[in-house]
């Protein structure tokens, strides 16, 4: 009885550590994007003067006068990602349609389900975008089809190879964390569900499906958004079917066509970028 | 019996409690009502018990062994397995002594009563006979004690065992004995000790023991005949195999041809064969034969061929690196080949001159203005990397030399003069050429050729081809100077007392006059400008550059590695006599072109010392000119040999190199004259534009500004202007220049028909006041050259983001010249084109050009990081790279795990025993407090029979 009582004292202790870590992390983070965010308000509209600008040493620095960390940020959800670790053979692997047709069908399970390269795609082409790279960006999650929740720092480099990536991802749901190469900063994490507690709060929740009535225009959609609100976009992951979830406020479409998860976030980060001016 | 009831058990427990229940009651009283006890209520009581965890966490294709257990049916067994142990203890813990039951099954669960008793009996008899056999035989005592002691404690299983282990020693035995045979006989076949070990066992009887034998031997013949066999089958199919190859192409290309034959015959030979074994496979003996005659045939074959030439190897496709050796290896050949012949060329020289100089040409690279002259061809290399120490060294050695001509350097200049104007009365007036040299005390060899008449040449490509005829001509001549040569050479070599060069140059030179008295073909190289002059003097130009060409041969670099020193001495020596040359009056300007080909090619050779002997002459050079500044009257403008020898030099130094120690003093100086330099003369600004050009010449490739040169063609343009407006801009430029008055010099009054081009060597021999210089012939020409040189600046200088402020000023004053009255048509015209070129450009340039902002700097993208994971993760592999401390890791791991299993343990038995306790102490609480409740009830009812008041009746009962 005693017993419990003391691990559970343990545990918050611990708890509460973690946070602390998390938070000074959370600061560097702030720092970092820092800079990013002081040049990239004004845009420069070509390439040559930034040749020219080389040349120009004499010239005072045009003044900094942005903070990126007071402004509005998006956070991207993948839902229903298929994410699954089995074991074959001997050894455990991370679920794929290629390789691990057969075993699935032994298992009675549909081998088009299995697409982690979906996810993978997409983490890309939200991790590549400007956005990110500018620091608007604020976290993307990702939950998979077994619901496991997974929270992606937007300072990830992922593996540009997908067997890279499977090998993160096997990884990951083993161990429940990746941390970072050079240093003790957990990138890749398993966090506990709903994923509601994590959204940062007053923010605009969007589902992207195909099926919904609503197609939008993003430009327009996001016009209708204040700008001082954060930005959640909920994009599914997955081969087939549709995302349903029950803390999004609207589901729209952006395209009259079914996009690929990658693709819809690509257009859903151009008129982001274009909104916020991110070149 | 017993299996009924256990089946009906099985039943009971699929089916309701009630009828269980039943059964037990029945049960109770037979011998299996323990076991029931244990299993049923197990099954029963606990409903939690059949609850399995479920799995957290489905993951395919794992099995897990613990992944689902019944966590109620554990701790129920746990309960269990405490009653049996901790509780029995606990228990025992009060008492002092222990009952033990030693009853034979009956700590045996799994016996029921039955078995129990007839092991019981079982027992009783073995006892019987055992007793029986000790008083028959009367054995020792203490076996006997043994044997029972051990039945006593031993359960009845143990007197099987014993059985068994009487055998088990026997077998024992036997093995031992068999294989001290085997050792004592060494190699034997089994069956023979089988046999040998037969006689002696007694445990097997003989006729066993044959019977294992000749099974043996059996055995071992039916393997030696599948053995047999098995070869045979081998041998079978290397034959197949070989015809096969036979008959391929392989080995038929390989073969020579009348060897094929020989070989088809065995092949066929061979098949025949076959088929007889085939025959013959049935009788078995005579296969042996066929088997052996074949390998005859073959072993021939076999022999044959080990004799024969064996096939060669095709040559192996080659490798890139091997074919790059051998290309180097020929290459190193063509050369070695090529130094032969260019060594043994100096022997053939003597026989055929033209021969002896094509290699030397081919030799020779061409000099490209981008040509470093210190760049190293691939036979210099060796030589010229000789050091800084040998390079000092060898300095010195020039200063001594050049020390010791200082004496005599003047006479000897004076002699050649002398004897120039003397004997070549053609050209003119020389005498005044060394009127300073006598006035100034020289302290430098180098300096023994400065003097103020100008002389230069601009064309200097004229082949030095030889002309045969003028030889001819001049071959009689030659005997006369000979002889005054070798005289004179006499006397100078005596007076230095350098004696051996001299001897051998007697040597030669007598060789020479008893022959036909020519050219020698072997020349010492000088080693003084006298002696130099000596060899050249009156002689025609093409000899002269024979003659230099000798020299070089005959003291080759490669040759001997004291040449070097030579060569660099001879250098020098030929650097002032060019020097000299230039300075002559009037120029002999195709000897001069011939020189600057060799002393090109020498200082290829000698780079260091090129530049060394370059740079001295730079700096003196320059003292002159501070000096001549000085006073005003004289024009300080350079000399022709100045001139010449800035021109040589940027021949031979790279022109485009950032920095380079002759050619970036050279430009210095060259702009120095142009911005000191005042304007006076018209000839002036002949050499003025020359030297533009020259700088034109040298920037044209590097394309750095040279504003000196933009500014005299500025202030040249301006002297054509006739209105002298005189701009703030203009007032600048006179700042930088020190240009007093400008007056129109070249202003053009009357018109011109045509425009000459201008011959500058011609220019530079005239006398300064000529009257050519005054005509609008020479304006005009000279206008057009100025023109032609500032369109090679534009066309330099176009890329510069500065070139709209370098040239608009000059566009204007284009714009001006070409609206003069009398210009001729062709120069208006290319005055405008000019115009028309830096509008263009200005404009270009201008249309590129943006307004000036604020710095942005680029934006910088957060800060990345690469996330850390393991190609094959395994679960439960500490990837720590050290691996101490993974270790250690692993095991800290384990002790907690241990520690913290003992510790759940120990608290499970805590708990057990606080239960047992608590439950004891509620046992005696109740009795206890039933104790006190019957003591109180009794009291009370005492009481209230005495408050009743039948307390006196009692009373009277009891009494």
């Amino acid at each position: 009885m005693t017993r419990a009582y003391t691990m559970k004292g343990k545990k918050r202790k611990n708890k509460e550590v973690s946070k602390k870590y998390d938070r000074e992390e959370d600061e560097e983070e702030q720092i970092q994007p820092k800079k990013p965010a002081i040049q990239r308000e004004e845009p420069t509209p070509e390439v040559t003067k930034t040749e020219e600008n080389s040349e120009l040493a004499g010239i005072p620095i045009a003044p900094s006068f942005e903070k990126n960390s007071e402004k509005p940020g998006v956070v991207f959800v993948l839902e229903k990602a298929s994410l699954e670790v089995a074991k074959v053979g001997k050894t455990y692997q991370l679920l794929n349609s290629d390789d691990h047709a057969n075993f699935l069908r032994k298992n009675n399970k549909n081998p088009g389900d299995y697409r982690p390269d979906i996810c993978h795609q997409a983490l890309l082409s939200i991790l590549d975008s400007p956005l990110n790279k500018a620091g608007r960006l604020k976290e993307v999650y990702i939950r998979t089809e077994k619901g496991v929740l997974i929270e992606v720092k937007n300072y990830v480099r992922i593996p540009r190879t997908f067997k890279r990536f499977a090998g993160v991802m096997l990884e990951l749901l083993q161990k429940l964390s990746i941390s970072a190469a050079g240093k003790r900063e957990k990138l890749l994490r398993t966090i506990k569900n709903p994923i509601t507690l994590h959204l940062p709060p007053n923010s605009r929740k969007a589902g992207l499906s195909f099926s919904s009535d609503k197609l939008v225009n993003m430009k327009d959609y996001l016009s209708t958004i204040p700008s001082n609100q954060d930005l959640v976009f909920v994009v599914g992951a997955m081969a087939h079917g549709k995302v349903e979830t029950d803390y999004t406020d609207d589901y729209i479409a952006v395209s009259g066509y079914p996009l690929s998860a990658a693709y819809c976030i690509t257009r859903i980060c151009n008129a982001i970028e274009a909104k916020w001016n991110i070149l | 019996m017993a299996k009924s009831s256990k089946r009906s058990v099985a039943n009971g427990s699929s089916s309701s409690n009630n009828k269980n229940t039943k059964k037990k009651k029945m049960n109770k009283t037979g011998p299996e009502g323990v076991a029931m006890k244990a299993k049923a209520p197990k099954v029963n009581i606990n409903p939690f018990e059949s609850i399995w965890s479920r799995k957290k966490f489905d993951i395919l294709g794992q099995k897990r062994k613990g992944e689902t257990k019944r966590t109620g049916l554990a701790r129920s067994t746990g309960i269990e397995k405490r009653k049996k142990t901790l509780l029995k203890e606990y228990e025992q813990s009060t008492k002092s002594s222990q009952f033990v039951d030693k009853r034979i099954g009956e700590n045996d669960e799994s016996i029921d009563d039955f078995g129990k008793a007839i092991m019981r009996s079982q027992r009783e008899r073995q006892l019987n006979v055992k007793q029986s056999k000790k008083s028959k035989y009367h054995l020792s005592d203490g076996e006997d004690d043994d044997g029972f002691e051990g039945i006593d404690t031993l359960g009845g299983d143990d007197y099987e065992d014993d059985m068994l282990d009487e055998d088990d020693n026997d077998e024992t035995y036997k093995r031992s004995d068999l294989g001290q045979r085997l050792n004592a006989h060494g190699m034997q076949s089994p069956g023979e000790t089988g046999g040998a070990d037969g006689g002696e066992n007694r445990h097997k009887t003989k006729k066993e023991v044959m019977n294992e034998i000749i099974a043996k031997s059996k055995f071992y013949k039916a393997q030696k005949a599948k053995e047999k066999e098995e070869d045979g089958d081998l041998v079978d199919e290397l034959d197949k195999n070989f015809t096969s190859l036979a008959h391929s192409e392989a080995l038929l290309s390989l073969t020579e041809p009348n060897k094929r034959k020989a070989l088809n015959a065995l092949v066929n030979s061979s098949k025949s064969n076959e088929k007889s074994d085939k025959d013959n496979l049935s009788a078995t003996p005579t296969m042996d034969k066929s088997v052996k005659e074949k390998p005859d045939e073959y072993d021939q074959l076999v022999r044959q061929m080990g004799f024969e030439m064996r096939a060669r190897p095709s040559d192996r496709l080659k490798t890139p690196e091997e074919i790059a050796q051998e290309e180097r290896e020929r290459l190193e050949e063509l050369e070695e080949l090529r130094q032969k012949r260019m060594t043994a060329a100096e022997d053939s020289s003597e026989e055929d001159d033209e021969d002896s100089e094509k290699p030397s040409k081919q030799k020779q690279r061409s000099v490209s203005g981008d040509d470093l002259g210190d760049s190293f061809s691939v036979d210099e290399e060796t030589i010229t990397k000789k050091g800084l120490i040998d390079l000092i060294l060898e300095r010195k050695d020039e200063e001594d030399s050049s020390g010791e001509d200082d004496d005599g350097e003047d006479d000897d200049e004076e002699d050649s003069d002398d004897s120039e104007g003397s004997e070549d009365p053609d050209e003119g007036t020389g005498d005044d050429l060394d009127d300073n040299k006598k006035d100034t005390t020289l302290k430098d060899w180098e300096q023994s050729d400065d003097d103020d008449i100008s002389v230069g040449s601009e064309d200097e490509d004229d082949d030095d081809e030889e002309r045969a005829a003028e030889e001819l001509d001049e071959i009689k001549g030659l005997n006369s100077r000979i002889h005054k040569k070798a005289k004179r050479n006499d006397s100078v070599e005596s007076v230095k007392g350098d004696d051996d060069s001299s001897d051998a140059k007697k040597l030669v030179v007598g060789e020479k006059m008893s022959k036909v008295l020519e050219i020698p073909y072997i020349i010492e190289a000088p080693k003084t400008f006298e002696e130099l002059c000596s060899l050249v003097d009156k002689r025609s130009n093409s000899d002269i550059i024979l003659i230099i060409n000798r020299i070089r041969k005959s003291n080759a670099i490669t040759l001997a590695a004291e040449n070097r020193k030579k060569v660099q001495v001879f250098y020098g020596v030929l650097l002032q006599y060019f020097a000299v040359l230039t300075n002559k009056k009037p120029l002999n300007v195709e000897l001069v072109n011939m020189l600057v080909k060799p002393l090109v090619e020498i200082s290829t050779e000698i780079p260091y010392f090129a530049a060394i002997c370059a740079r001295r002459r730079i700096e003196t050079t320059r003292k002159q000119f501070v000096d001549s500044i000085k006073n005003a009257e004289n024009s300080s403008w350079p000399s022709s040999k100045t001139l010449c020898l800035f021109r040589l030099w940027s021949m031979i130094f790279p022109c485009s190199d950032f920095r380079h120690p002759v050619m970036t003093p050279v430009v210095l100086l060259m702009c120095e004259y142009l911005m000191r330099c005042p304007i006076t003369s018209c000839r002036d600004i002949a050499i003025g534009s020359f030297l533009c050009s020259m700088l034109l010449s040298v920037f044209k490739q590097s394309k750095k500004f040279c504003p000196e040169a933009i500014i005299f063609i500025q202030t040249l343009l301006l002297a054509t202007t006739e209105s002298k407006h005189i701009s703030c801009e203009d007032s600048q430029l006179y700042h930088l220049m020190e240009l007093k008055d400008l007056k129109p010099l070249v202003r053009i009054n009357e018109s011109v028909d045509k425009i000459n081009a201008l011959n500058f060597f011609k220019l530079i021999d005239m006398p300064e006041d000529s009257s050519f210089f005054t005509t609008d012939d020479f304006r005009a020409s000279v206008l057009v050259t100025v023109v032609e040189t500032l369109q090679g600046y534009i066309n330099a200088y176009k890329d510069l983001s500065s070139f709209p402020e370098i040239f608009l000023p000059i566009l204007k004053l284009l714009l001006e010249i070409a609206e003069q009255k009398n210009m001729p048509t062709a120069l208006q015209d290319k005055v405008k084109d000019v115009a028309e070129l830096i509008k263009l450009k200005a404009d270009e340039h201008h249309a590129l050009r943006r307004p000036l902002k604020m710095r942005k700097q680029k934006p910088v993208p957060i800060r990345l990081l690469n996330p850390k994971f393991e190609e094959n993760y395994i679960k439960g592999v500490d990837y720590d790279p050290d691996h101490h401390r993974a270790e250690l890791k692993k095991l800290n791991r384990l002790w907690k795990r241990e520690r913290k299993g003992a510790a759940r343990e120990l608290r499970k038995d805590n708990y057990f025993l606080l239960e047992v306790k608590e439950k004891e102490r509620s046992l005696q609480e109740k009795a206890r407090a039933e104790k006190y409740g019957r003591a109180k009830a009794f009291l009370q009812e005492q009481e209230h029979a005495f408050k009743s008041g039948q307390l006196g009746k009692g009373k009277k009962r009891s009494r």
